[in-house]
């Protein structure tokens, strides 16, 4: 069998379609962009106790009071845990990602209803959409709308629509035929039987699609965090990649308030728009567990329903409370104000070095003028986005090895503004309790003590395949120990367990990382030196953020860090707790005065 | 003229309807056909319907009787033949003439009443007019009118699932009556009642049809309803119609043993009337003696037996005016009511 090039002509595709499209691109980019700030400005402008009132108030309009409360014990929970400005950015996201994919599905899924051609064609295509992995149109979809909501929304759409689309078209088709024949037997016009008889007998099937469509679009929240959306996927996202096991729950439990607060309110609102639906649950009602408890039953009209949610809305309008302002910037010592407010964005991964010089950079950065941004992505994602100039600079590049396929890809929108961190390097690390264990060598012998494995992180790592196929059977490791594949944070987890408990553990693991800081580990060298030189830290910018932002890039050439200098910064942001690393990094540059002046010296004499 | 005139009708399903017809024709059987894919539902059928008539259409399941039905709206096209009503040629019509034919001439009745399950009782019957286009106000008016006809007055506001199937089916009659079409297709609207409450709603549609004189086709595989309904009946079988007469035709004479075997177990004493098995009178009877017992021409036999006991000498029949129509002696009238057609017990 010869090997079919596939991969290869999705990508010319890919790039034909950049080049050729990107008016179009851009232009929904735009419109998405626009749609999502005006969603979130409403719903993440109140102040949240009002938001979360006025989410009740709806409620408590489609469901009742015990909804209501819930509904309200939950968003408090939210508010409660710090997560609120990421639940409204998720709930944004997802209202505007379910609206665009109803606003296509349901004329899609007339259309196949109505004709067997189309049902046809559009199923195997919804089929693509329903099962290929998000993370495979994830990075074509950033080439095209570039960083943050919009590839997020685009992935939520493709994902979420293709239930919308099957359950219309499953309402419509199975209203009674002989309904369908009555409306033609009185002469009623095609769009008329559409619009009188198929649609609104289909529509309790449709709101059940239309609720699928929302729990799947709050269900690619956390994969939209990997490409710099912000919300709680991002809080997910970042809690997972360091372990974070208290954050990831809290982002958690916030996810699922949201998610069982829209299943409640569109599974109510399926009952209440069609007139079937009243019907079902009026005689439901009159039937019920609650009886002679009228206040738990008590629903309002409509009227009074609609009227309580949009009196909250004017309180909330009225406090002024919309629109509320962020953050004041720290002040500009005088004379050092050289950025004059430009931007600058600066990329980072949930890699500890990574959040590290970011923050440090913004820190420095902000402290000259300049208005600086850290956005958080997987990897893959940031290094897209740098290319397109979504990000500006770059702290985390290792080079030469590790992220070489970028450079090969993309490195001609690069400038290298060179390496700030030598040298980096891989090892296979057990905790310094187990005691005669030092080097690669000393490993062999021992299978029994670890178990007869050695824990690694992704298999797709570089890292795990030079240890497989050079390392393990260079020291003649290979037939007595077993690699077994995981995830960095199921790796970190597993040696915090095991640390735990003084058991004996071998990880896979690489210089520099916190690890080494929180735990006693032992490095085992590499006599041999069958890992290959570490790779250097570089910092990347965008060739034309560069040239747009001369002293930056003068002041990240010129820049270097030690390991003990890198080690400390990591420990005070893992001591300054999640959420809190800009003040992590004020305590450390306090602790370390005049490090802002090496890195971004001001005037002459800097 | 004919309201209602079918010349010539096919209907063929399959991939080559217009082959399967000229297959037909040429006399090739319909088991034959079915067995390669093509089912010829309706095979050539003519009939005339009158203005005032109720005509039934009677055959068991799959003798393509509702596939006929639907061929004289236009619900389904004819692959061969044609429609006309009031003369003009139905499956020639153009889309939008056809759904004014719909909305305003020819109306509907189904066997599942088929009413909208999220309209109200009174937007189900008025619905015929909303599609007419008529200004809500007037629309419920004369909806109201035509629930009150079919004695739903009070109902307007329930909904369809809360009304028993009879009077589902009443709704069903008061949309079709609404239109104030004049020509009503009714497609086996009794089938699924009760047999009780079948029964009601057979006298009301025939207290209704005095009243209204529209032009009725009724499908049904009851043969007693067919009786009691049809002014005329058509029998189909295989697609076919094999005999197209008054109930009495049917009985007194079927056309093949296919409907003498399905009329058999019909109750003859209350279809047949004593018209049908009257004689010539052989002596000139004196309607004025007080020997002398007379029946009307339209009383059914079992209404003849009493009388007819009370005397030895003939029945004198009597028409409208009180004239002497005839005579039935008490051998006739027993014969008649035997296992035997009628025509074999007068030949006897």
């Amino acid at each position: 069998m010869p090997r079919i090039r596939l991969g290869n002509w999705a990508e010319d595709v890919v790039s034909w379609l950049t080049r050729h499209f990107s008016w179009l691109f851009d232009a929904v980019s735009s419109v998405v962009n626009h749609l999502y700030d005006g969603v979130e400005w409403v719903l993440g402008g109140p102040s949240p106790l009002l938001m979360a009132g006025i989410l009740a108030a709806l409620a408590f309009w489609m469901r009742g009071l015990p909804t209501a409360l819930a509904a309200f014990a939950g968003f408090a929970l939210i508010d409660g845990v710090a997560q609120w400005d990421q639940a409204m950015q998720s709930l944004s996201l997802v209202v505007v990602s379910a609206a665009v994919a109803l606003l296509l599905a349901v004329p899609l899924g007339v259309w196949a209803a109505r004709s067997r051609v189309a049902s046809a064609l559009v199923r195997p295509v919804l089929d693509v959409m329903q099962t290929l992995p998000a993370f495979v149109y994830l990075i074509p979809a950033i080439i095209f709308f570039s960083l943050g909501t919009v590839p997020a929304v685009i992935a939520t759409i493709v994902f979420a629509m293709p239930v919308g689309v099957r359950m219309t078209e499953l309402g419509i088709r199975q209203v009674d035929p002989e309904l369908v024949e009555a409306a033609d037997a009185f002469g009623t016009a095609p769009a008329r039987t559409l619009l009188r008889v198929q649609l609104p007998l289909a529509l309790p099937t449709i709101m059940a699609g239309v609720n699928q469509v929302i729990m799947l679009a709050l269900s690619m929240v956390v994969i939209g965090g990997m490409v710099g959306a912000e919300g709680l996927g991002s809080t997910v996202f970042g809690a997972i990649s360091q372990v974070d096991i208290g954050l990831g729950f809290e982002g958690g439990v916030s996810v699922v308030v949201l998610a069982v607060y829209l299943d409640r309110i569109t599974g109510a609102m399926g009952e209440q728009v069609s007139a079937l639906g009243r019907r079902t649950a009026a005689r439901a009602r009159t039937g019920g567990r609650l009886r002679g408890f009228a206040v738990l039953r008590y629903r309002p009209r409509p009227a009074v329903g609609l009227s309580c949610v949009v009196a909250l809305a004017l309180v909330a309008a009225g406090t002024g409370v919309f629109g509320g302002d962020g953050q004041p910037s720290a002040p500009v010592a005088a004379g050092s104000d050289v950025g004059k407010g430009r931007t600058v964005t600066i990329g980072s991964f949930n890699w500890d070095e990574s959040i590290a010089s970011a923050n440090l950079w913004k820190a420095a950065l902000d402290a000259r003028g300049f208005k600086a941004a850290v956005k958080t992505y997987d990897p893959g994602a940031a290094f897209t986005g740098l290319a397109r100039g979504d990000i500006d600079v770059l702290t985390d590049a290792w080079l030469p090895t590790t992220h070489a396929a970028y450079l090969k890809q993309y490195g001609k929108d690069y400038t290298d503004l060179g390496k700030w961190y030598e040298r980096t390097s891989l090892e296979v690390a057990v905790p310094s309790y187990v005691k005669g264990v030092t080097t690669m060598a000393d490993l062999k012998g021992r299978s029994k003590e670890f178990g007869g494995r050695i824990v690694g992180i992704e298999p797709g790592a570089g890292e795990m395949g030079l240890l497989k196929d050079k390392v393990l059977p260079g020291y003649g490791l290979d037939k007595d120990y077993r690699l077994v594949s995981s995830s960095t944070s199921g790796m970190l987890a597993e040696l915090a367990r095991d640390y735990a408990a003084r058991k004996p553990v071998a990880v896979v693991l690489w210089s520099p990382h916190w690890a080494y800081s929180t735990y006693h580990l032992t490095k085992l060298s590499d006599p041999k030196s069958l890992w290959g030189p570490g790779d250097s830290i570089h910092d990347l910018a965008n060739k034309a953020s560069a040239a747009r932002l001369p002293e930056v890039s003068s002041w990240m050439r010129g820049f270097h860090m030690t390991e003990p200098q890198l080690g400390s910064l990591e420990a005070a942001i893992q001591a300054a707790g999640q959420g809190n690393t800009a003040q992590g990094v004020r305590q450390w540059v306090a602790a370390h005065p005049g490090v802002l002046d090496t890195m971004a010296p001001v005037g002459a004499g800097g | 003229m004919s309201k209602l005139v079918a010349e010539h009708v096919f209907k063929v399903f399959g991939r080559r309807p217009k082959e399967g017809v000229r297959r037909i024709q040429a006399g090739t059987d319909r088991d034959e056909l079915r067995a390669e894919g093509t089912t010829a539902a309706v095979i050539d059928a003519s009939f005339e319907v009158q203005q005032g008539e109720i005509f039934v259409v009677m055959g068991l399941s799959g003798s393509g009787k509702s596939t006929l039905l639907r061929t004289l709206n236009g619900l389904a096209q004819p692959t061969s033949g044609r429609v006309l009503f009031d003369g003009r040629d139905v499956s020639s019509l153009a889309a939008k003439d056809l759904r004014h034919l719909r909305s305003h001439r020819i109306s509907m009745v189904f066997q599942h009443f088929a009413l909208f399950p999220h309209r109200s009782v009174l937007d189900n019957a008025g619905y015929g007019l909303e599609v007419q286009g008529l200004p809500r106000q007037e629309r419920e008016e004369r909806a109201a009118q035509a629930l009150e006809l079919v004695g739903l007055a009070g109902w307007e506001r329930s909904w369809p699932d809360e009304l028993s199937g009879g009077m589902q089916q009443r709704v069903g009659l008061a949309r079709a009556l609404a239109t104030d079409a004049d020509l009503l297709l009714m497609d086996e609207s009794f089938s699924a009642l009760d047999p009780l409450i079948r029964r009601d709603m057979q006298d009301q549609l025939l207290t209704l049809q005095q009243r209204l004189r529209k032009t009725i086709v009724f499908i049904t595989h009851d043969l007693n309803e067919a009786m009691r309904l049809g002014d005329r009946i058509a029998v189909m079988r295989d697609g076919r119609i094999v005999q197209i007469g008054t109930a009495q035709d049917i009985l007194v004479d079927p056309a093949s043993d296919y409907v003498a075997s399905f009329v058999q177990d019909v109750d003859r004493s209350r279809v047949l009337t004593a018209a049908s098995i009257m004689q010539k009178p052989p002596v000139a009877v004196d309607l004025s003696d007080p020997q002398c017992v007379t029946a009307h021409t339209d009383t059914p036999l079992a209404e003849l037996l009493t009388p007819a006991s009370r005397t030895r000498q003939p029945l004198a029949v009597v028409d409208d005016e009180g004239r002497l129509s005839g005579v039935i002696a008490r051998d006739t009238l027993l014969a008649a009511l035997g296992d035997q057609p009628v025509k074999e017990a007068h030949r006897a």
